[in-house]
């Protein structure tokens, strides 16, 4: 069958119809005798992308009968998907159909007349051959299950658990010990702006337990994932246990926290076991069971220091939370005695709630002394540190508290790698992107929420929790399907080496290896279609789907051409 | 103008990524800057899709110059796409004075969506780099 | 049918991102933003901290997608008048203010500016540039279709018979007869995403705003820095349009006044330090501190760079006391320093890193919305539901930094989490009952 190619140029107003000459176009095409194996027709419009243009076009595609279209008019990120949308009414591919941009790229950047006429022309040339090389290319729809899994049961797992379990989606916990709660668990109390009480996270333990929406694998870990958003298949299971569990989920959701490290061995910090230099963690554990700060002896003791960002130049980072949850064990102790004094020794003050700096002043009003460092060590239980005046000052303390730098959980390392995400610098997974995907990875259907993202509170751990439900109930719809990228990449077996070059630089894991028949596979459901793959490949076996060689080649064939 | 710029008129074709550069190309049209009407535009998804193979076909093809233009580092709309262009750039320059070509005539640009004066700039610098350059020493018949 | 349509306040990047989320789940979502474009505060920044990321580029695909978006009805120049009805059937008045140009007829192409006769200064760009009567707040402004000021076209405020722009449309886009329309909508939840201000520095008279020329608020030098901005991106200070060689930037300004850190002015403070060594490689930066707070996994290090690379960092033990007072034809800086000692820096322009506050219009929005401020301003969330976007009103939540100061990771992450909560609430809400509100009184 001839190729009949319909060439609609928009007169877009004046803008492009007084800026080129669009007759001379249309006898440039036609006259040509360059398109003589296809059938040609040109014409021009007033708007095209009005109500009144749009229907013009659907009826001249219908009664024509086109097998390709081009459409040269604004650019094609104002309007490609409104004559994509124009195509899709009619029995058009819209993969049949090319967007010429003389507008932004011709009409208005040339002021001479006739070169822009000359530009339009080679641009329209340029689009008809490469449309005649466009492929039809077909949406694909595919089936999903809603049901999500879940590694680690603290705070931040149970709040995305209970957020998106229900009648249809049901949410597999896996918690690596033996019980649920993570680190949260073990809290005296909370801070002032998270209503201080730690009632409500004791239920949430209940809350998870009864749902009946949730099922709960303790002491149990994710042994093998494979698949993508909507179809991931994991095996779970415990200990070295061969046999595990195979569950279908639609994503994952990783929350499996931080650890906190012993403060002896920080750099800085020089001091025995029988020291009464302790951990701030040991600390609200204590105030939790025995209701009472002492040391060793028993006895209360009557000065205490309270030492903040505990290893924070080594690891790199400001752990968010130590300042203010420093000034609420401050609190505990001025609760306990007014008569023991304390001081707070600080660098910078982090105090990124709004709430917080009322705190602050509460307890500095309650005769906690803050005392700015520049420099610090603890020796023994006492403090050398330097002020911000330069002068450097040693105290004895009955007791000294360390607020050590969070750090990534135990395992994560392995667990990137059996994800196939990437860690961030400082040992965390690492987001998609820091400001607008925070809890997104390079792989859909992968998040990772609360302090397995990096260093963080309560608080911000159950919002990154209510973030991950906010997008895996938009996106994975109990009963729906859903729609991947059609212009990915594809491999040509005949030409692949083997040689995981393209494996290497696909930064979202769309391209897998296939032992059996040694050539690397693209998966379409996951390929965003970059074309990063293609730019890599040494044999020529990639191919950008929509975005060829061949057909840029045509492109560049009339930008090129001798005029 | 001297008589040889006169006679010249080179074809340059930029390749430029959709998310960034493209972008900067609209702005600069709908602020109507004026640019040589000696460069052509290409779009592709991502400037690490432009392989060895298409830039040197475009010059066998006949291109005077090469503009390879995308986000700046750090903001490819795919992660880390334009690292790789980098790297392959790196090589082209190598690889085109080994065919005997100027490496000047391929240039790699990080233009933002939110530079259309910087477009203008790169583009029409560019082009006057080209016009001293003159036309390419490939012989627009061979062909790879 | 309202339980199946969401109602979002404010278009900048929390609203944006909350209302594509709903809208993909094939919610009706209605965006209502008072300005004449989308895309708020973000795109107001060239670069975006910590990764120096062009704005635009990460803003352009958002608002791109919400325009075509066919699930989202965007509402520009428009504002919430009432709210009536409780959560899954509110009621809600919306006032459309008149553009004078059709959406649907322009087509963007900008001719209508240069015949207009009218010249005002351009708010958004923090009065630092010119703009006609008939006007895109800036290059590249989406939707791409100008609006005009009804208050200094002297045709709608009836000076005289000009027709400028009329004449220079040929789309027939240009509506004079335009007037405000009011619509009601009827949702099952709404989400406010009405962004932030910052502190009036001009109300701390010993910081010098106002009286210096050289004295900048952040705004006006992120539209400085900006390439689409009014000098094109040329650092120059006002008035004399020459280049700064010496330039301090005050952190913590109206933090006592407020009375809370706002948690992102250290990270613009550091960013604006690397534009102008970046712009001007010989300028002297100085930034004049206290408490240093950079709380992502990622600040630390973003701060180790500009440190004494881009700018050298100078302790102050009390900001308060700093005070900026004019030096011949430059200016000068006093603070006291880690020992209380008195300290001047000479500079020819001083940035002042002012606190977020509430935007004007928060309390009367909640007062329509009848939910709760908290004690600064900003919407309150249930503190008593720990992480929460939840306002003290059901089926009305808040996103970004309407609720409090944040940077854009945790404003979107408020409005993913907003979208989570909808969704809930929406998918938990039983079928209304037809006729069930009517025969309420």
């Amino acid at each position: 069958m001839k190729a009949k190619v319909g060439v609609y140029i928009c007169e877009c107003g004046p803008n492009i119809s007084e800026r080129v000459d669009i007759e001379k176009i249309s006898e440039e095409l036609l006259s040509s005798g360059e398109y003589d194996d296809v059938e040609l027709v040109v014409k021009n419009y007033g708007l095209l992308c009005s109500g009144d243009g749009k229907t013009y076009l659907e009826e001249e595609i219908t009664s024509n009968a086109f097998t390709h279209l081009v459409i040269a008019a604004c650019s094609p990120r104002d309007h490609n998907t409104t004559f994509i949308n124009v195509c899709k009414k009619t029995d058009l591919n819209p993969f049949l159909y090319k967007m010429v941009n003389i507008r932004e790229h011709c009409a208005w950047i040339i002021p001479d007349k006739d070169k822009a006429t000359e530009k339009a022309v080679q641009y329209i040339r340029g689009g008809i051959k490469r449309v005649l090389y466009q492929s039809e290319l077909f949406e694909k729809q595919l089936d999903i299950t809603p049901d999500v899994l879940i590694l680690g049961g603290g705070i931040a797992g149970m709040e995305a658990a209970l957020a998106l379990a229900g009648e249809e989606r049901t949410v597999f916990l896996v918690e690596r010990s033996s019980e649920l709660g993570g680190v949260s668990a073990g809290l005296n109390r909370l801070l002032p702006r998270q209503g201080g009480e730690v009632n409500k996270l004791s239920s949430y333990r209940g809350e998870v337990e009864n749902n009946e929406h949730i099922k709960l694998y303790l002491d149990s870990e994710i042994k093998s994932v494979i698949g993508f958003l909507g179809n991931y298949e994991v095996t779970i299971g415990s200990g070295d246990e061969e046999e595990g569990v195979e569950l279908v989920v639609g994503a994952v959701i990783v929350a499996t926290g931080f650890k906190l490290p012993e403060i002896n061995g920080l750099p800085g910090f020089d001091f025995s076991e029988k020291d009464e230099v302790h951990s701030s963690i040991e600390i609200e554990r204590m105030m939790a069971t025995d209701r009472k700060l002492a040391m060793r002896n028993g006895e209360e003791p009557k000065s205490v220091a309270l030492v903040h960002c505990g290893g924070r130049s080594e690891r790199g980072y400001c752990s968010q939370i130590c300042c203010s949850y420093m000034m609420k064990i401050a609190g505990y102790i001025k609760d306990q005695s007014t008569e023991i004094e304390v001081v707070e020794y600080f660098r910078d003050l982090c105090l990124p709630y709004k709430e917080d700096q009322k705190f602050y002043d509460e307890i500095a009003a309650r005769g906690v002394e803050f005392r700015r460092f520049g420099k610090l060590e603890v020796d023994g239980a006492s403090v050398v540190s330097t002020g911000m005046d330069g002068a450097e000052s040693k105290q004895e303390y009955d007791m000294v508290i360390v607020a050590p730098a969070m750090l990534p959980a135990e395992g994560t390392e392995a667990l990137a790698g059996l994800l196939e995400i990437p860690l961030h610098e400082t040992g965390f997974f690492e987001e998609e992107h820091q400001s607008t995907n925070a809890i997104g990875t390079t792989t859909d259907g992968i998040f990772i929420i609360g302090a397995a993202q990096g260093p963080r509170g309560i608080s911000s751990s159950m919002l990154f929790a209510q973030a991950s439900a906010g997008r895996i109930s938009t996106q994975l719809i109990p009963g729906q399907k859903i729609t991947p990228e059609v212009k990915v990449s594809e491999i040509l077996e005949a030409y692949c080496t083997g040689c995981l070059t393209c494996l290497e630089v696909c930064s979202y894991g769309a391209i897998y290896f296939d032992d059996d028949r040694a050539i690397s596979v693209v998966n379409e459901a996951v390929c965003r279609g970059c074309g990063n793959c293609f730019g890599s490949c040494p044999s020529g076996a990639l191919r950008t789907k929509h975005f060829t060689n061949t057909q840029l080649m045509k492109e560049v064939a009339e930008a090129v051409r001798e005029r | 103008m001297t008589e040889k710029e006169q006679e010249f008129s080179p074809n340059i074709v930029g390749f430029l990524c959709n998310w960034c550069t493209y972008a900067a190309a609209d702005l600069a049209g709908s602020t109507k800057i004026e640019i040589s009407p000696a460069f052509s535009v290409v779009r592709v998804m991502c400037s690490s899709r432009v392989d060895h193979n298409l830039v040197l076909s475009t010059f066998f093809d006949g291109a005077d110059g090469i503009l390879i233009a995308g986000c700046h580092p750090g903001d490819c709309h795919y992660g880390k796409g334009n690292y790789f262009t980098r790297r392959r750039y790196a090589q082209l320059k190598k690889v085109l004075e080994t065919l005997g070509l100027e490496p000047e005539r391929i240039q790699l640009a990080w233009i933002s969506a939110a530079e259309g004066n910087r477009y203008a700039e790169v583009v029409n610098s560019f082009t006057e780099k080209i016009k001293e350059l003159g036309p390419s020493p490939i012989n627009n018949n061979q062909r790879l | 049918m309202s339980r199946d349509s969401v109602l979002i306040i404010g278009a900048g990047l929390a609203g944006m991102k909350a209302g594509l989320l709903l809208a993909n789940a094939g919610k009706k979502v209605y965006l209502v933003e008072k300005l004449p474009l989308i895309g708020g505060m973000a795109i107001k920044d060239e670069e975006s901290f910590p990764n120096f990321e062009c704005s635009t580029c990460m803003v352009a695909p958002v608002q791109q997608d919400v325009l075509q978006n066919p699930h989202i009805e965007t509402m520009t120049l428009s504002t919430v008048e009432t709210v009536e009805g409780s959560v899954g059937e509110f009621k809600v008045n919306i006032k459309k203010g008149a553009r004078y140009v059709s959406m649907t007829d322009c087509i963007g192409c900008g001719m209508c500016y240069e015949p207009c006769p009218v010249s005002i200064n351009n708010e958004w760009e923090e009065d630092l540039g010119e703009m006609k009567a008939i006007y895109v707040p800036t290059a590249g402004s989406l939707p791409n279709v100008p609006t005009i000021d009804p208050q200094h076209c002297t045709r709608l405020n009836g000076s005289d018979e000009c027709n400028a722009c009329a004449e220079a449309c040929m789309f027939g886009a240009i509506k004079l007869d335009d007037k405000d329309e009011e619509l009601v909508i009827e949702v099952g939840a709404i989400v406010i995403a009405t962004g932030s201000s910052t502190y009036d520095v001009s109300s701390l008279e010993t910081l010098g705003y106002g009286s210096f020329p050289g004295v900048f608020s952040p705004l006006e030098f992120e539209r400085l820095f900006a390439s689409n901005g009014p000098t094109e991106g040329e650092m120059t200070i006002r008035d004399t349009e020459s280049v700064p060689s010496k330039i301090a930037i005050v952190h913590c300004v109206g933090r006592k006044e407020v009375g809370y850190c706002s948690s992102v002015c250290c990270m613009y403070s550091l960013k604006f330090a690397h534009f102008l060594k970046h712009k001007i490689p010989d300028a002297v930066v100085t930034n004049i501190h206290s408490d240093i707070c950079v709380h992502d996994k990622t600040y630390q290090k973003f701060y180790e760079g500009i440190n004494g690379v881009d700018t050298e960092m100078r302790f102050c033990s009390s900001m308060a006391d700093v005070c900026v007072s004019g030096n011949g034809s430059g200016l000068k800086v006093n603070y006291p320093d880690g020992k209380g000692k008195e300290q001047a820096v000479e500079v020819d322009m001083v940035i002042l890193a002012a606190a977020i506050v509430p935007t004007e219009g928060t309390a009367a929005l909640a007062g329509i919305l009848g939910i709760e401020l908290d004690g600064f301003g900003f919407i309150r969330s249930l503190s008593e539901n720990i992480g929460s976007i939840e306002t003290s009103r059901e089926g009305i939540f808040v996103a970004g930094s309407a609720e409090g100061p944040k940077d854009i990771q945790t404003s979107v992450i408020q409005a993913e989490a907003a979208a989570g909560k909808v969704m809930a609430l929406l998918s938990a809400m039983p079928e209304p009952v037809a006729a069930e509100s009517e025969t309420g009184e």
